[in-house]
Formats: structure tokens, sequence, C-alpha cells
């Protein structure tokens, strides 16, 4: 015989088989157990769970993608024209509306004349962001929902927001379009109010936060991608 | 003295039935031979039960039977509810104080909704004291623990529909503490919100999550908490005296084996014991031929 394991069986009438053995019956199946051997029934198998995987991320991917991708990203800044200098008088510390995404925020910067310095501060709370309201009488700030509390520069007074109120960058430009110091500004020149950026309690600048998290200290690193 | 036999009962089902009834067995008939739906309901529905079950045991009942009014009042609120900022307010204070019956619709699914937090909770603490998540039915506490989670993103989301300045600047703080999580808190929270600011799309995504994407997700989890309540049965209330002899027994089993120092679980094979004969002999090379 020409392999070992074929077997001859005389069937009568219909002659006499002479090949491979289906199964061994002492040896059993060979493959039956190993793990690298792969059958038709297997291979098969793996076929058709790769291809319902393709085709599950066919859809799944770009629903998901739909639903959140453009919801990641920072706002879109630009610079808005709120008046001009001569509107906001030394001294002085104006409430003004600037549009956000949703008319119903009531997104607000409090334009700050004082002291030789024109800063613009956001009215959201650093605490979990619900709108604070300026008080002349106590020149500071005070959310209404947390009990959060301000000073006349935005910086921490009481309660708990755990950075200063966030700014806005403000510049001021001239009849001819070019930017101006404050010191040298003429009341005509034009202020514009331009993209948002969080403080830490020395008034360094830092990347815009969500409201609550901390500018620096072990806290802040809880957010590495933020 | 001697007893008479009783005669067997007359059959009183015999002869022809009403045919409405008739017709309704026919129906029946048909549907179970096709689908063996009838063998279903039974291994649902009936069912033994420990002794002890009492009214407790109505609690999870009585939270889904909320969930399936919230849905029905939910889907007939739909019908004059508009997801977009301007006009939301407006088509709420439309539809509660124009419509007919609508205080009545909106009451109901707002209270329901207050009221299904509420019964959640006691169905939790019912199967906390009574200790019904213990083995073999953790997963059926697993998947509670996640229609609880349900339930409560159900309360955030719809919360802010109303888009009064209570809801907004509710869910403005809900939103702002959710991205407080550690390292993906922030995306959360922009996926929550649509953006880095509520906004438009913001009211319509809570919409979407509200009566799409959650109540799909409560209705597949109750299928899948009812199918485990059926198969492992109502858990024997912690007062049963047969719960308590298996649960002596398996404590004592456990310190009778860390007084043996044998793992625990495993019965020791006593010294002198032959070793089990192997199934098969192994295959041997022909080293003969």
């Amino acid at each position: 015989m020409e392999n070992e394991r074929d077997m001859t069986v005389d069937n009568g009438d219909q002659g006499l088989y002479q090949g491979p053995r289906a199964v061994d019956p002492e040896v059993g199946d060979l493959h039956a157990d190993d793990p690298g051997y792969h059958t038709r029934t297997r291979f098969l198998s793996m076929v058709a769970i790769a291809m319902g995987g393709v085709m599950t991320a066919a859809i799944l991917v770009p629903v998901v993608g739909f639903a959140i991708a453009d919801s990641l990203g920072d706002e879109v800044w630009r610079w808005v024209d709120i008046g001009p200098l001569s509107d906001f008088a030394e001294g002085s510390t104006t409430s003004l509306r600037v549009t956000g995404p949703d008319p119903e925020a009531d997104r607000r910067v409090f334009l700050r004349n004082r002291d030789g310095e024109l800063i613009a501060i956001w009215n959201r709370c650093a605490h979990l962001g619900c709108p604070v309201k300026y008080s002349p009488g106590s020149d500071g700030y005070a959310c209404p929902c947390h009990g959060g509390a301000y000073d006349s520069r935005g910086l921490v007074s009481a309660g708990p927001p755990p950075r200063p109120l966030d700014r806005m960058d403000v510049k001021i430009v001239n009849a001819a379009g070019q930017d101006v110091e404050f010191a040298n500004a003429k009341p005509a020149d034009r202020v514009l109010v331009g993209k948002a950026y969080s403080i830490d309690a020395e008034e360094r600048p830092y990347k815009l936060r969500p409201p609550g998290d901390p500018v620096e200290g072990t806290l802040a690193k809880l957010f590495p991608f933020v | 003295m001697a007893t008479t036999e009783l005669p067997e009962p007359a059959p009183k089902d015999i002869g022809p039935k009403n045919p409405a009834v008739q017709v309704g067995m026919d129906v029946v008939d048909y549907i179970d031979e096709r689908t063996g739906v009838t063998t279903g309901a039974k291994w649902f529905l009936f069912r033994n039960i420990p002794k002890g079950t009492s009214w407790f045991q109505t609690l999870g009942f009585t939270a889904m039977a909320i969930f399936g009014l919230q849905a029905i009042t939910g889907i007939v609120l739909a019908m004059y509810y508009k997801p977009d900022p301007t006009v939301a307010y407006d088509s709420i204070a439309h539809l509660t104080n124009d419509v007919t019956w609508g205080w009545l619709v909106r009451g109901i699914h707002k209270w329901g909704a207050s009221v299904m937090i509420v019964v959640v909770f006691l169905h939790m603490g019912r199967v906390f004291i009574w200790g019904a998540y213990k083995y073999p039915r953790e997963l059926t506490w697993v998947t509670g623990a996640l229609l609880l989670f349900m339930t409560m993103m159900m309360g955030l989301t719809g919360y802010l529909l109303v888009w009064d300045q209570k809801a907004y600047w509710a869910t403005v703080v809900a939103v702002n503490i959710t991205s407080q999580a550690p390292i993906l808190g922030p995306y959360v929270g922009e996926i929550l919100r649509a953006g880095p600011e509520f906004g438009p799309d913001t009211l319509s995504r809570f919409y979407s999550i509200h009566m799409l994407l959650i109540p799909g997700g409560i209705a597949t989890f109750i299928a899948i908490h009812l199918f485990l309540v059926s198969k492992l049965g109502i858990a024997e209330p912690p007062w049963s005296k047969r719960r308590l002899a298996a649960e002596r027994a398996e404590e004592d089993e456990r310190r009778r084996a860390a007084r043996e120092r044998i793992p625990y679980g495993r019965t020791p094979v006593p010294a002198g014991e032959p070793a089990p004969d192997p199934v098969r002999e192994p295959v041997k090379a022909e080293a003969d031929s």
C-alpha cells in the first residue's frame, strides 16, 4: 500500500475499496485538537465573522462619527466690535451682551476700564457655568447657583469656584485699522473682544478650561487632553 | 361500614362550544402550533414562588408598569412637542394649556418620572435587604443597575426639554458636573452638549436621547432582566429556614476548609485512593513492528 494509513475493504458485489480512511479509528482525527489546523468549516466561519464585523463597522463608524465628531473640539472665536472706546468710561464696568452659540445662554462680558487697563470678564461662573451678576455696590460678581463670589477683577473671593472668572482678549483698533495701545487710544477708536482664556489667581493666562476645572495643581492634571 | 365509591364527576366540556369561544381557541391554537408561544408564556407566568413572597416583590413590576405609562404618555406628548429652542417652551405651553387633557397627560408624564425614580429605588432597596442579588442572581442585579443608570439619564435628558430657565441652567450645571470626571469627562460633556456650549443642537440631541436611544435600551434590558428573573426564580426571603440551612451549611464548609487548610470548594482526595483511570490509553508509538 502506498500510505500505511490506507485501508482495504472488500465490499462484495460493489468491489474492493482501497484508499484512505475517513477517520482512523485507532489514531483518531489527527487534527481535532490541533489549533493551527484550519478545516474548511473553520475557515468559512472566520470569513463569515470577519464579513459581519466589516459590515457592522461600515454602519457604526459613520453613525457614531456623525453623532459625536462635530461636538468635539474648541469653539471658534472671532473678533467682535463692541463700540468706540468712549462708550466705556474710565472707572466703569460695563455689562455687554455678546452672541454665543445659543441665544438662551445669556453670554455676557463685563468690560472693566479702570487703573489704566481694559479687561473683558466673561460672566460664565468658573464653578459650574451659571451666569454671574455684577453688583456695582459691592463692585464684585456673584453666582446665583452655588454662592460663588468674585472681586472686582474676577478673582475668587468666596465660594466653590476653583479658579477666577475667565476673560476674553481685548484690543483697540484705530480708524486706519491698526492696533493701538490702550494708553495711546483715542475716544473714537474701536474696541474689539476676541478669544476667551482662563487665568489663575495671579492672572497668568491659560488655555480656556471648561467650568469646574482648576488651571493649576494636582487636580488640573486629571484632564490631560483638554 | 362499606364505603361507596363516588362516581367520577361527569366531564362538562363536551358538546359543541360557544362559537365565539371556539373562534378564540382556534386562533390561539393556530398561533401556538406555529410559534409554541403558549409554552413560553406558561414558562414565564406559571412559576413556583417561594413561601414568604409578598407585596414587596411587586415593586419591580410597578417600576415596569410606570415605564409603560411614561412610554405611552411620552409618545402622545411627542405629537405636540417641538425640540427647537425658539418654540420648545411655547409648544409645551400650548400642549399644556390648549390641547384637550394636555395638562393631564403632561402631568402624568412629569409626576410619573418622579414616581419611577422612587419606585426603582424602593425595588433596589428591597432586593438589597432581601439579599436577592446573591448567587446565582448577580447578573439580574447588574442589568438592574444599568436600568437604574438609564432611568437617571431619562430624568436628566427629559428635564431639559421644558426649556425654561430652571431646566436650562440646571442642565448646564449637571453637564458641567459630568465634565468633572477625570480624563474623559470633558469629552462626555462635549458629546452631551453637542459642542463646547449649550446650543440648539443640545436640545434636539437630548430629545433624541430621551425618546429614542434610552427607551430602546431600557426596553431591551427589561427583557433581559425579566428573562433572568423567570429563569432563576424569585429568591427566598432571608428568614426562610431552607435558605438559612443552605447558607449555614455553606458557611460551615468554608470554615472547615479554612481550619483544615484545604482549598475551599474542592473536595480533598482521601489518601490511598487510587487515581481514576484515564479515559483513553495514550497513543503509543509502534516501536515493536
